[in-house]
């Protein structure tokens, strides 16, 4: 009876919408959009909007590994960390590599990196059955205690451009980088993961009851160490694409990064409890953040009122979803 | 049914399961024919789910011999007892709630088309078959989109009791299957359980409570503290009361 009669409709469309987690976020993202271009004639331009995509581009990949994490149940807090060390480790190799192959193998150890404290994640997780909000809060400090010691605080510069700049993050066409492609990419690439394969299924059902998963055959402990792996990818994935833009980076790099992560995740409709969520609401979540931060700046709040403000979305946007949802957390 | 000459589909001799210093079964003998239901019953902590745990196949026993159809396995996956046609049905959590019931209906078992190199979920063959079974099995539902959490307690027994024939379950392992349910869906999933067994399947009935598996066991086989109490066959038992004396009793002894 899914096809039923035109009187059913609106009902039938608003159970389908309510199986939809980025529906609220959907909501937020287009009511915001007109609250902020009708306040600021230069909000909806070519320029800021596209400044937006980028900010949302590198937040929206770190969050779209967590949300991705999150439905199979687990946890990141390390990724701003990881963000911040793939990234000075891609300067550190790219500046020493200088030989025209030196940026790609700069950037594929790069991102290895993140797989590899992805799969540390997740081995410390299972074997040592510690919740996974402890063992990548624990990594979140011991990688950025790591890197400020290391680097003494120093900055690092990239010195020379090099193809993985121009593939990551150069202007390509008027005021777009290829990081929106690559956001966009992923955007697709996960959501066919996710609802479209077989290891989306798994992903669902480990997050959504690890017992029936197991019974069922599905290899739990296998897929949530990929998960936390594809989180750490793309958490350092995000850290190159940033260091290059900017060429330059502190050891504050990313610094809480992994908060606004998480909120975008849970505004997008993710639920923390597992199973549940979708990677274009985790996109959506982090546009509104990016939006937020932009629109705030150009309506003249002054930039403290950022955090309440995305603070303040956060805990409305988890209660409507949950409601939305009609799950029990 | 019992020594009908056929060899037994389950043969457990001297199980042995351990946890650090715990030890949850202590030489558990155990025999289970083709095509009967039998009951497994214990008090908590009786070493009920151990058992079953050893049989589906979610972790090994620390000693002792498991046939299956006289072959020796040595199971340490789900999985693998899962490809042997042994399927299990847990209480309460037989489905997960948060996905959509034809993402249930087949999880593990998932069909996918191949395009190149890769292979995707066949969707329209994932509504079009769990909307097929579900609906012949009896239940009712708007459409396989649906999430599990709309379904009730019996419906969902119903449908994972379907789910582990459809994949042709030689052995269907039932964990607590009327738990929490109201009398007329206790009703209703103890005839999916005859009908399972009139297609062909071996039963075993998990339970503590002797009445939920009386209707439709035909032998009953008693655990206590990790070691097995005793077997009897339906016609000697006068009065499920019986069984549930020797449960409680401890001891064998206290119905003959």
């Amino acid at each position: 009876m899914e096809d039923s009669g035109e009187d059913g409709l609106t009902k039938s469309l608003f159970k389908r919408l309510r199986r939809r987690p980025e529906l609220g976020a959907v909501v937020a993202f287009a009511v915001l959009f007109l609250i902020f271009s009708g306040l600021s004639p230069r909000f909806a331009t070519l320029n800021n909007l596209s400044g937006v995509l980028t900010l949302t581009a590198e937040l929206g990949i770190m969050t779209i590994g967590i949300s991705f994490l999150m439905i199979a149940g687990e946890f990141d807090l390390s990724v701003s960390s990881v963000y911040a060390m793939g990234g000075f480790l891609y300067v550190i190799l790219v500046n020493a590599l200088d030989f025209p192959l030196g940026a790609i193998i700069a950037f594929v150890l790069a991102i290895s990196f993140g797989a590899v404290i992805g799969f540390i994640n997740g081995m410390i997780t299972l074997r040592a059955g510690i919740p996974s909000f402890i063992t990548t809060l624990g990594m979140l400090m011991f990688l950025r205690g790591l890197l400020v010691g290391i680097t003494g605080g120093s900055s690092v510069v990239i010195t020379e451009d090099s193809i993985i700049n121009e593939v990551l993050t150069d202007y390509f066409f008027l005021k777009f980088r290829p990081s929106h492609l690559w956001f966009l990419g992923i955007i697709v690439l996960f959501t066919i993961i996710l609802t479209k394969t077989t290891y989306g299924n798994h992903v669902l059902a480990t997050g959504g009851n690890k017992k029936v998963a197991r019974t069922m055959g599905v290899n739990v402990e296998w897929v949530k160490i990929k998960n936390f792996m594809a989180s750490g990818m793309l958490a350092a994935f995000a850290g190159t694409i940033a260091i290059n833009r900017f060429s330059l980076a502190n050891a504050a790099f990313g610094q809480q990064m992994e908060l606004e992560a998480i909120a975008s995740a849970v505004i997008g409709g993710t639920l923390m409890t597992g199973g549940y969520g979708t990677v274009i609401g985790a996109a959506f979540g982090a546009s509104i953040m990016g939006m937020v931060r932009s629109g705030l700046v150009l309506v003249g709040a002054p930039s403290y009122w950022y955090q309440a403000f995305v603070g303040a979305i956060l805990i409305i946007a988890a209660t409507i979803n949950l409601k939305l949802s009609g799950l029990k957390s | 049914m019992a020594n009908n000459g056929s060899q037994p589909l389950v043969e457990m001799e001297g199980i042995c399961k351990d946890f650090g210093p715990v030890h949850a079964l202590e030489g558990v003998d155990i025999e289970i024919s083709e095509n009967e239901v039998v009951g497994l019953l214990g008090d908590n902590g009786a070493g009920k789910s151990t058992l079953i745990n050893i049989i589906s196949g979610v972790f090994p026993p620390t000693k002792g011999e498991y046939l299956f159809r006289g072959e020796e396995v040595d199971f340490s996956t789900p999985r693998e007892a899962r490809e042997r046609g042994i399927e299990t049905v847990h209480q309460e959590s037989s489905l997960v709630e948060t996905m959509s019931i034809a993402r249930n209906f087949f999880l593990g078992k998932e069909p996918t088309t191949d395009f190149g190199p890769f292979s995707f979920l066949d969707h329209g063959e994932m509504n079009k078959e769990s909307r097929r079974v579900i609906s012949e099995i009896g239940v009712k539902m708007r459409s396989p989109d649906e999430f599990v959490n709309i379904l009730s307690g019996g419906e969902r027994q119903a449908i994972a009791i379907g789910r582990a024939m459809y994949y042709g379950a030689d052995l269907l392992i039932l964990d607590e299957p009327l738990r929490a349910l109201s009398i007329r869906e206790q009703r209703t999933v103890l005839d999916h359980i005859r009908e399972a067994q009139s297609q062909g399947a071996t039963i075993i009935f998990i339970t503590h409570n002797v009445h939920h598996v009386y209707p439709v066991a035909g032998r009953f086989i008693m655990l206590d503290n990790g070691k097995k109490l005793g077997a009897l066959e339906k016609e000697d038992v006068e009065d499920p009361e019986d069984i549930a004396e020797v449960i409680a009793q401890g001891k064998m002894e206290a119905t003959r």
